[in-house]
């Protein structure tokens, strides 16, 4: 099981002692805190040969085609891992293009079952990155099930919900003060937070509470998952909890003292065990 | 040249009727599950059977709405239940999940599918993508202006639907679990709780909200026609039959109109000031004409105002008298108006008023109750024709 990260800034890749990296792509990439150029991502891909997926994951436009053309054949030629996609205009430019990259389907709650993972196997994409609102058990059924090679986000602040609409200026323009690009909202019936961040794309929600899935790992090992998650936005010492999930994981997640060591990390296991309904009683 | 489509909601087979008898050309159901209206009345597969009679005898259609995310346990008896649609006569199933849009062409391949907004498709390369699956229509995301519905119109080959009424969602449709993390119900599964609507406190002096307002394209119908979009849906499965009837009958009049070139910006503003006068929000554009922004949406919290416009429902009209269910408190000598599916408007004052036993009231007061009222005209008043307040004497 290899282990993934997305970083929170560009100070450090932590490239030494992860599996590989997620980077977002500037302009094309949304729910991320940081995002590099085409060039940064040459850069880091030259000199390493840790895995390296790059995420274009907005919902693209007309105008985004010609552009994301161009940048697929460069990330084909730079020989990177895979891309991770939301908007099927990625697939279809693939095949349109013959390239030969591999592609994560990272359509960030969609991703919810083992049947339509498969469909999405016979069209040549290799990865998904499952979605975080099902539960570890229908995670592993995925996993069993399924032929598409499956990626688990465990640690994270997850991504709640992404909008066009620039929600904060829209706030702060109301207000009539001068805007920032994030904004803390809290919920009063869960009393939780919610974290927003702007850009040009528009407006990503995070719920403001790391998902601590270090309990999980074990299961998903036993389990055959090729691929963890984490994301570093708001988790303390990040290198650390790296380097120890590494051992962890080359030890056969046998040290019961890495699970009680990271209970530190909160006990938010988001939807692993809580299952969501969608029909009320009346 | 093929008229435009005008699609309906209809949460039950009443609505169905009444939205079809209304001038819709085709509706879209959501059957007892795989519906992103799980708590809506839904249909049961005789009722889609019936309902899809009732649209066939007039020479109209009837879509299937399929399009919750699917998680592994609900595709255990989904195929079973498509096959049970396809049996009670459905014309197109609305799929979100490519997995089902590939089950159902490949083994149905004179159902139509059509690509659910919930995707949130926003350019034509993505629908290529779905054209070579087999989609027969793409209901685009609402995010999108006219210049872009029109580029991606000239740039594929499969139809192409657009909202142009109702309720909006915040977020992308499918990119939203905030439902999910705030109350636990499954957005992506019928279950959204509206979570958009709700207000959240900041540190800043005023709550933050983002709730959309409605939708309204009734001014830029032609542009829609013109353009070469293939249909035109309304939002509102759970709407009251009312505001189908209102909205239906509005946007069958002003796409009539249109084509027969009678749509003067006089008729245009009586339209307007209909569908206006049912709304419960206020609306806009949203994306057609410009990139939305601040003005599209509120800053208060729920912003629903009730309206009770809406007096009664026709059962009957009979020897000068119309036998009605009545659903708001009027009495005699207020003035109202009564319409007809078929888009006639009586307007008359209430000079005599009867209980279901036919002894004389001043008021009609109880919903519900049957009541009779008197009216002498030359129109055909059918059954679902309503009648609402126009002005009331106090």
């Amino acid at each position: 099981m290899k282990l993934l990260i997305e970083v929170s800034s560009k100070d450090n890749l932590y490239l030494e002692i992860c599996d590989g990296i997620i980077l977002a792509l500037d302009n094309y990439s949304v729910e991320s805190i940081v995002s590099f150029s085409l060039d940064e991502i040459k850069e880091i891909k030259n000199n390493t040969s840790k895995e390296i997926f790059i995420k274009i994951n907005k919902n693209l436009m007309n105008e985004d085609i010609e552009k994301v053309k161009d940048i697929l054949i460069e990330l084909d030629k730079i020989g990177v891992d895979g891309v991770f996609f939301y908007d099927l205009a990625i697939l279809e430019l693939k095949r349109e293009l013959g390239l030969s990259i591999d592609l994560v389907w990272n359509q960030t709650h969609m991703v919810n079952n083992y049947k339509t993972c498969d469909y999405y196997y016979s069209k040549g994409v290799k990865y998904a990155l499952l979605g975080k609102e099902i539960t570890l058990e229908e995670i592993i059924e995925i996993i069993n099930k399924s032929k598409i090679t499956s990626m688990v986000e465990v640690v994270s602040k997850p991504s709640v919900a992404f909008s066009k609409r620039k929600l904060i200026t829209n706030y702060y323009k109301d207000l009539g003060k001068e805007k920032s690009n994030e904004l803390i909202i809290h919920e009063k019936i869960t009393d939780s937070n919610y974290l927003l961040t702007e850009d040009s794309n528009g407006t990503s929600f995070y719920l403001d509470i790391v998902t601590n899935g270090t309990g999980i790992i074990k299961e998903l090992y036993e389990n055959n998952c090729q691929y963890i998650i984490m994301r570093e936005f708001g988790v303390n010492s990040f290198e650390e909890l790296i380097k120890d999930t590494k051992n962890y994981i080359s030890n056969n997640c046998i040290d019961n003292d890495y699970v009680s060591k990271y209970k530190k990390l909160g006990d938010s296991t988001n939807f692993f065990f809580k299952k969501t309904i969608y029909k009320v009683k009346k | 040249m093929k008229r435009i489509e005008l699609l309906s909601p209809a949460g039950d087979l009443e609505r169905l009727k009444v939205t079809l008898l209304y001038g819709a050309d085709a509706v879209y159901i959501g059957g007892q599950s795989y519906s992103l209206r799980a708590n809506a009345n839904n249909f049961t597969i005789d009722e889609i059977r019936e309902g899809c009679s009732f649209a066939h005898k007039l020479g109209k259609r009837v879509h299937l709405t399929l399009n919750i995310v699917f998680h592994n346990e609900d595709m255990e008896e989904v195929e079973k239940f498509i096959k049970d649609v396809v049996d009670a006569g459905i014309d197109a199933f609305i799929v979100s999940d490519p997995f089902i849009i590939s089950h159902i062409k490949t083994n149905y391949p004179n159902v139509e599918v059509h690509l659910s907004t919930q995707n949130s498709t926003s350019n034509y390369e993505a629908i290529k993508f779905f054209e070579s699956e087999g989609i027969d229509r793409v209901v685009l995301a609402r995010e999108l202006g006219k210049k872009e519905i029109s580029e991606i119109i000239d740039k594929v080959n499969c139809d192409i639907e657009v909202f142009i009424h109702g309720a909006m969602c915040t977020c992308f449709s499918g990119r939203c679990a905030l439902s999910n993390y705030v109350t636990n119900r499954d957005a992506n599964r019928g279950g959204c709780a509206q979570v958009c609507r709700f207000s959240f406190d900041t540190d800043e002096s005023k709550e933050f909200t983002m709730a959309l307002k409605d939708m309204n394209m009734a001014e830029y119908i032609g542009d829609l026609i013109d353009i070469g979009v293939t249909s035109l849906k309304v939002e509102g499965r759970m709407r009251s039959l009312y505001y189908l009837a209102t909205v239906i009958g509005t946007y069958r009049e002003i796409i009539d109109r249109y084509y027969e070139g009678t749509l003067t910006p006089l008729v245009m503003k009586v339209l307007q000031e209909r569908l206006d006068r049912v709304a419960n929000r206020e609306t806009s554009t949203h994306y057609f004409m410009k990139e939305a922004d601040w003005t599209d949406q509120y800053y208060t919290g729920r912003s629903e105002v009730s309206n009770q416009d809406y007096l009664g429902q026709v059962i009957e009209y009979k020897d000068g008298l119309v036998k009605f269910y009545e659903r708001n408190y009027f009495e005699v000598g207020d003035t109202v108006e009564l319409f007809t599916p078929s888009g006639e408007h009586i307007s008359f004052v209430v000079s005599e008023l009867y209980d279901s036993d036919m002894n004389s009231v001043d008021v009609a007061r109880h919903p519900d109750d049957i009541y009779y009222l008197k009216l002498d005209s030359n129109i055909s008043i059918p059954e679902y024709s309503m009648i609402k307040i126009v002005e009331r004497k106090n």
